[in-house]
């Protein structure tokens, strides 16, 4: 039959068509073949030697006007198709469309497939104009309420629909609250609603949401579903992720106070490069370390193999991904091991997005949320420098001089110094060292440790004992003894300072030597118990940390408390602000252990050593003397003023320069690591390096970064690219937002691939208005909230969701809107909503994430939901402010299809589940909150009796005369408790016309 | 979050599974529907069958930590031969965590066994006894030498987490073959989970049901929320009539809403999960199993007791109908080892980790032939990689992603074979190296389903259990 066909087969190229059907072929065919075809039959590709050209359709593939004998009809279509290979098949529609050319001739026309720029020539690539309004006849022109109803009903009446009716007020308040904010409108909220006779009292309540806290925290979560946001890191040893949650607030924020877009996506790629962005913009660069992390492959893989630079590859991969399918709906991420077979998107695009993040890995950042403190951190920094280094050169000069003087006095004792110095021993390292802090990048920070006595005491003294321990470059004597300390002394209630020390009042002590503090000498008269403070706690804090080679720390041999000639502190209760328990060596217990690095030796050395500094002093100018004193008291109050200050904030976000934590460690020297592409994907084969770009076929702008600033700036690297994407003229960036808000509203995006606007994604159902609105947004100073309004204050959105099976017939799927979508409230949503009802949840904002698990640390840490209070404090807050675990989701949360963090999650799935029956009717918080509801209608006079009070909080509506009779005889027989368990078990809890 | 309602308006009169499968992507209530409203038409039934199925369901177990080819099935006379001496396969080698010492022969004898005469060492007595009815599979090779994402690629095809477990494919392609138990049920160590935990059983971007229901025999509370919790005042009479409410509401509700099925689809859900109440406890009830298969399971032994009990309810589970049933061995790599990781002390380690396994594996597959069910169930071993053939220390072995062990057995498997096989050493695949790709394909294809035509796209990829790699190994399939 084949050779038949192609006898009859004759080119196509001069045939002339009517207009009308040319129309058909470049509406719906050329799309059709694009999308279906050219991957594989293209100019370049022409597999089989078939290929569908600018000029002709390929020999042989239709008999014109008939398409029942048109090889291309039975490769495209019946139960199996041949065609596409590999692929899904065509859609019945999309078969129709070619049949339908086919019998109208299959006319071709040149310049349509494969047309100049070919690839360039796609929908999304396309830059976005502002398309006029559609006319409306005169009929229906007063059912527009915003300019997107023009588009809508233009669409619906040209398939010969119409919209439904507007719904009625209850439908239309709880749509609006649970979609805007999230929660259910509470039963006054309601009634007011419902009697309100303002003719704006609809628009007054988008206002109202608008502007409420609760807005950002509802809609922060669907960004976070689509950066795959999680607290803790997935893989293996899935650690928890302390300071992700400032990014998280950092979301929230920019919402409530409607960031414009492009500042939106500008702080999440550079906010801490960004020249005029404030400093906890550093926050909002947390998007690009969402994603997971993996533990083994980065902290335990040694440097050097194989697997580590697999790590390294897929890590990046990972951002890559996440910043081109949140903010481009482009799958990059397909150019990984090949071209992308569908998109006009190479390889070498997709290295060089790799390389704009090649200087970063992830990490805790520290940084000032406020601008003032940060500021006044690095003023006192900068004289710090200067002062330390003053002092440091006079000490020189002073050292100097005492080489030079020939007396006598000077010799003696440096002869007595050496010998005393020769006769000590060190000290044994092998057992108790004592207690030892976390270690830090940088010395601004302070820690404390504690001992607990167990009760009061009247204190006499306290006395500090430093460590002695060779590391690095550091030979012994006073170890993690930092520059200052203060000695506080506390009871149960009340913290008093018993003293200040400075090494500097010290100078030429011996590092090991003790340090007291004595309780200030009351006369004798009144050496009386009552008047020497009596504490229960004795803490040791210091405002600034030891450096310890390149990092620094806080570490004590031991720690004494003399009472009455007793020390009470001996094998006391110790707690710190962290510590290393590392074995038989350190730990916070050895802190009062009676082990500690000073011997009579040591005393007779350190006396010696004081001898030798005063006479030294002498040596000095009154006038040096008086320096130096001004300085070191300066810099005294300069780290007092440093310890002042509030503690820097972190956030889990890319940084180049962090602690080394096992194998993982910085880019060498701070410099972007060098990025290839890989042939296959395979890191053992590099071929030529990659610089900083974006895609070449967006072409707004260069995709290369040479020209955009200092590339071997890492964080120009990523200004660059969040410049390129933020430029107005860039085709997606509009249409990606838009078209998420428009799904979020509407329960399906015009484009209903979120994350996908190439070939593999679907196309937009209404282009113009995807276009009208992406243009209105960009050139309105992309103001989120403006889009709200534009969208939910339409007359689309307020149809009633009643289905109308003569629409149906022509549109089961509401592609069009011809209604309103009914929805189930998402897994947050629910829990948020039964929370509310039940009058417990907590609407404290911001701050680390409540655990629903109870959290067991161990080689792989684990996350026990099974074990969890569902009544502890703090877990009724905001499920936005849940401690997301990857590794293992919340059961009842991923019952009701929570988004996986693995992944980004554009769209999630609405599933009806058995196990979701179980979870609603069963689980422990279910129960608690039903308990909790019944006991609030109960209590909470509102002019009703339980069960209609019950009925309005669950339903915000009163209950039918029927249904009070039957709730009624419920509560009656089983009780109250049960009734409300019912009632949060009903479809009209959780559903949403 | 939103749903599209014309995909959940029941379509499966319109359209045909595989067009539900292709338009899965966009909108998965049209499946969650049909698979919730009734028993769904099997893959098996439709025109794009790749094959007559022979298997019907699948029983996998997974020794976790990796477990020691050499020590159990794959014989290298040279191990004993050079045992001790300083180990040089001539050329670099890069271990994961050590340099390589030497040579080791396994602590176990080798001994032959059955009629195809294979050699199986003394660890693994019992599974010597069904060696005529296993396939094994001698040339395994692992992309990643890390427990956490070579776990992920032997249970989900792909390295990162997130993506949907085989059970789940199984699962999502032919639906459920009974009305009162969940399609995928996951069996988990008592101990713990393995490396990467329940991402290992996970839907990935499938709905939620195809996720495994996890069953925790030994626990308190063995299927979560099965029943309310004992003090809440939710007995018998109470809960039923709580239930009747529900009913009755969701009922009323349902009017003036037609068009809508996923609220009637939800009424429904109530009834499905008051079966699974009945069900569930029966399946997990052993006390009327004879003496003699309690014993053959080594269900009252200590040593064998749980994974013997655990092998011996996924006989029962697979007997109800349920679809793919995957039981671990061994959970994280956290200290003193309990799971197969054994880097210190293989004897220790194995020891008792082989001891626990072998009585139980072997009992299931003679339980399984004796109810005639090994015709139509597979029986899949697998772990995320091998061990080395040197020692690491002096007792222990480190991780070998070059060359292990898979065996298959019933469902259409041929027994008594051996596909591919390890170098003079037991160290890198040299005859038909194989991956994790192509067992799942030949599972996938026993099972009736071609393993390229069973894909979801997502993000712009048509994604599928085997990636875009996978052969069915025909070899090993009767």
């Amino acid at each position: 039959m084949l050779c038949t066909l192609l006898l009859l087969a004759h080119p196509s190229s001069t045939t002339l068509a009517p207009q009308g059907d040319l129309d058909l072929f470049r509406a719906e065919v050329a799309p059709i073949l694009e999308a279906h075809c050219l991957a594989c039959h293209g100019e370049d590709t022409r597999k089989g030697g078939v290929a569908f050209t600018d000029n002709e359709r390929p020999e042989g593939l239709v008999e014109a006007g008939h398409p029942e004998a048109s090889l291309l009809m039975e490769l495209v279509s019946g139960p199996e198709p041949q065609m596409p290979m590999k692929a899904p098949p065509l859609s019945e529609a999309e078969v129709a469309s070619l049949r339908r050319w086919i019998e109208a001739g299959a006319p071709w026309s040149p310049g349509v497939i494969g047309a100049e720029g070919g690839d360039k020539a796609w929908w999304s690539l396309q830059p976005v104009t502002e398309p006029s309004l559609p006319e409306l006849p005169e009929a229906w022109r007063g059912w527009v309420r915003k300019p997107v109803d023009a588009f809508i009903l233009a669409t619906l009446l040209e398939a010969g629909l119409t919209p439904s009716r507007e719904a009625n007020r209850r439908t239309l308040l709880r749509r609006l609250h649970l979609d805007l904010v999230g929660l259910p409108p509470t039963p006054e909220d309601m009634q007011r609603f419902l009697y309100d006779p303002s003719p704006q009292a609809y628009e007054l309540e988008v206002e109202r949401l608008l502007a409420s806290p609760r807005y950002g925290e509802r809609w922060a979560r669907h960004w976070l579903d689509v950066v795959h946001y999680a607290d803790t890191h997935g893989y293996d040893k899935d650690k928890p992720r302390r300071h992700a949650w400032p990014y998280r607030d950092w979301v929230i924020d920019a919402l409530n106070e409607d960031l414009s877009w492009s500042r939106f996506i500008e702080a999440q790629l550079a906010g801490d490069v960004l020249p005029d962005a404030p400093p906890s913009a550093v926050a909002a660069t947390g998007m690009l370390a969402a994603g997971p992390w993996d533990f083994v492959g980065h902290v335990e893989l040694r440097e050097g193999t194989v697997d580590k630079q697999k790590t390294r590859n897929l890590d990046r991969d990972d951002v890559v991904k996440n910043v081109f399918g949140a903010f481009q709906s482009l799958t990059v991420h397909c150019a990984r091991c090949h071209d992308h077979k569908f998109d006009p998107i190479s390889q070498a695009d997709y290295y060089n997005a790799q390389a704009v993040f090649a200087g970063v890995e992830r990490a805790d950042r520290e940084y000032d949320a406020d601008p003032e403190i940060g500021a006044r951190r690095e003023a006192l920094g900068g004289e710090r420098t200067s002062l330390a280094a003053a002092l440091a050169s006079a000490e020189e000069a002073l050292a100097r001089r005492i080489a030079e003087d020939p007396s006598p006095e000077f010799s003696g004792l440096r002869e007595e110094r050496e010998a005393l110095a020769a006769s000590v021993e060190a000290p044994d390292r092998s057992g108790s060292m004592g207690y030892h802090s976390a270690l830090e990048a940088s010395a601004d920070h302070e820690k404390w440790v504690r001992v607990d006595l167990g009760a009061p005491h009247p204190i006499d003294r306290v006395t500090v004992y430093p460590c002695d321990e060779v590391f690095g470059d550091h030979d012994g004597a006073g170890f993690g003894l930092p520059a200052a300390f203060t000695v506080r002394l506390g009871t149960d209630d009340t913290w008093e300072t018993l003293g200040t020390w400075r090494a500097s009042d010290a100078p030429g002590r011996h590092g090991n030597r003790p340090i007291t503090l004595e309780v200030a000498a009351a006369p004798e008269a009144h050496a009386d118990v009552t008047d020497r403070p009596l504490a229960r706690f004795v803490e040791v804090r210091v405002p600034r940390l030891w450096k310890r080679t390149d990092q620094h720390c806080f570490a004590l041999a031991e720690l004494e408390v003399w009472s009455d000639g007793e020390n009470v502190a001996a094998g006391a209760e110790v707690t710190a602000a962290d510590t290393i328990e590392a074995g038989a060596r350190w730990g916070r217990r050895m802190l009062v252990d009676g082990a500690f690095p000073w011997s009579p030796a040591m005393a007779r050395l350190d006396d010696a050593e004081r001898r030798w500094h005063a006479a030294a002093a002498r040596l000095e100018a009154a006038a040096e003397r008086e320096a130096r004193a001004r300085r070191t008291a300066r810099l005294a109050d300069v780290d007092a003023a440093l310890a002042a200050l509030p503690a820097r904030s972190r956030v889990y976000a890319p940084t180049a320069s962090f602690n080394a934590q096992g194998a993982f460690t910085p880019p060498p020297g701070g410099a972007p690591r060098p990025i290839h592409r890989l042939e296959r994907g395979d890191v053992t084969q590099p071929a030529e390096p990659s610089a900083p770009g974006a895609v070449a076929a967006v072409g707004h702008a260069p995709a290369s970064f040479a020209g955009a600033g200092d590339m071997a700036d890492e964080g120009q690297r990523r200004l660059a690219l969040a410049r390129w994407i933020a430029h107005p003229e860039n085709p997606l960036t509009w249409r990606s937002a838009v078209n998420r808000a428009w799904h979020l509203h509407f329960g399906r995006g015009l484009v209903g691939t979120p994350n996908d606007f190439g070939r593999m994604g679907e196309r937009p159902s209404h282009p113009e208005l995807l276009d009208f609105l992406a243009a209105r947004f960009r050139d309105g100073g992309g103001s989120l909230k403006n889009l709200h309004r534009e969208l939910v204050n339409s007359a689309t959105y307020r149809q009633d969701s009643t289905h109308r099976p003569d629409a149906a017939a022509v549109d089961s799927g509401n592609r069009l809107l011809w209604r309103a979508n009914r929805r189930r409230l998402e897994a947050e949503a629910l829990r948020d909503a039964v929370l509310s009802v039940s009058g417990e949840l907590d609407l404290t904002q911001g701050g680390p994430g409540f655990e629903l698990f109870r959290f067991e640390d161990d080689h792989s840490p684990r996350y026990l939901y099974a074990e969890a209070d569902p009544d502890a404090p703090g877990t009724q807050r905001r499920s936005v402010y849940r401690f997301v675990v990857r590794s293992a989701p919340d059961p009842w949360m991923s019952a009701f299809d929570c988004a996986d963090p693995s992944n980004s999650t554009p769209v999630r799935s609405d599933t009806t589940t058995p196990q979701q029956a179980l979870a609603l009717l069963n689980d422990r918080f279910m129960l608690a909150q039903a308990r909790h509801l019944a006991w609030r209608v109960e209590t909470e006079l509102a002019g009703m009796d339980s069960v209609r009070r019950a009925a309005w909080l669950v339903w915000q509506r009163p209950p039918t005369q029927g249904e009070h009779a039957l709730l009624t005889a419920h509560a009656d027989t089983h009780g109250l408790t049960a009734l409300c368990r019912v009632l949060l078990n009903s479809n009209e809890f959780i559903y949403v016309d | 979050m939103w749903t599209e309602p014309g995909a959940s308006g029941a379509p499966a009169a319109r359209l045909n599974r595989r067009e539900l499968l292709w338009r899965a992507g966009g909108g998965l209530g049209g499946i969650a529907l049909a698979q919730l409203l009734g028993r769904e038409q099997a893959l098996a039934h439709s025109p794009t069958l790749a094959a007559r199925p022979h298997a019907q369901r699948v029983v996998q177990l997974f020794m976790s930590g990796a477990a020691s080819q050499c020590d159990m099935f794959d014989h290298k006379p040279l191990l004993i031969e050079r045992h001790g001496e300083p180990w040089n396969p001539g050329e670099e080698v890069e271990l994961f965590q050590s340099a390589p010492g030497q040579v080791m022969a396994s602590p176990w004898k080798w001994t032959q066994h059955g009629e195809c005469g294979r050699w199986m060492s003394g660890l693994v007595p019992r599974l010597a006894e069904c060696v005529d009815d296993i396939a094994f599979i001698h040339s395994m090779t692992s992309r990643s030498n890390v427990h956490g994402p070579a776990t992920f690629l032997e249970s989900t095809g792909f390295l990162n987490p997130g993506f949907p477990s085989m059970g789940s494919w199984i699962s999502y392609g032919l639906g459920s073959e009974n009305d009162d138990l969940p399609t995928f049920v996951c069996l988990p160590d008592d101990r713990g989970l393995p490396p990467g935990g329940p991402k290992n059983w996970g839907a990935g971007f499938l709905p939620a049901q195809h996720q495994a229901t996890v069953i925790r025999p030994g626990a308190k509370e063995p299927i979560p929320n099965l029943f309310p919790p004992q003090g809440a005042g939710l007995e018998g009479a109470r809960d039923a009539a709580d239930r009747d409410l529900i009913n009755e509401l969701n009922r009323r509700h349902l009017e003036g809403r037609a068009g809508d099925s996923r609220l009637e689809a939800r009424i429904r859900a109530y009834e499905l999960a008051a079966r699974l109440q009945v069900a569930g406890p029966e399946v997990l009830d052993l006390s009327g199993e004879p003496a003699s298969v309690r014993e053959a399971y080594g269900v009252d032994d200590p040593a064998t007791a749980s994974f013997g009990r655990r092998c011996l309810i996924a006989r029962r589970l697979l007997e109800r109908g349920v679809r793919f049933v995957q039981v671990w061995s061994g959970a994280d790599n956290g200290f003193p080892r309990r799971n197969w990781d054994s880097h210190e002390d293989l004897e220790r380690d194995h020891g008792a980790m082989g001891r626990s396994m072998d009585g139980p594996a072997a009992a299931l597959i003679q339980d399984l032939k004796r109810l005639g069910l090994l015709d139509d169930t597979i029986v899949h071993w697998t772990t995320e990689f091998g061990r080395m053939p040197c020692s690491q220390g002096s007792l222990g072995r480190d991780h070998n992603p070059f060359g292990f062990t898979n065996w298959l057995a019933g469902g259409g498997i041929r027994g008594g074979v051996t596909y591919g096989a390890t170098d003079e050493w037991s160290w890198k695949a040299v005859d038909r190296p194989t991956t994790n790709y192509d067992v799942h394909a030949t599972i996938l294809h026993a099972l009736g389903i071609d393993h390229t035509k069973l894909v979801v796209r997502t993000d712009g990829i048509d994604r599928r259990l085997t990636d875009v790699h996978g052969e069915v190994l025909h070899e090993l399939l009767a």
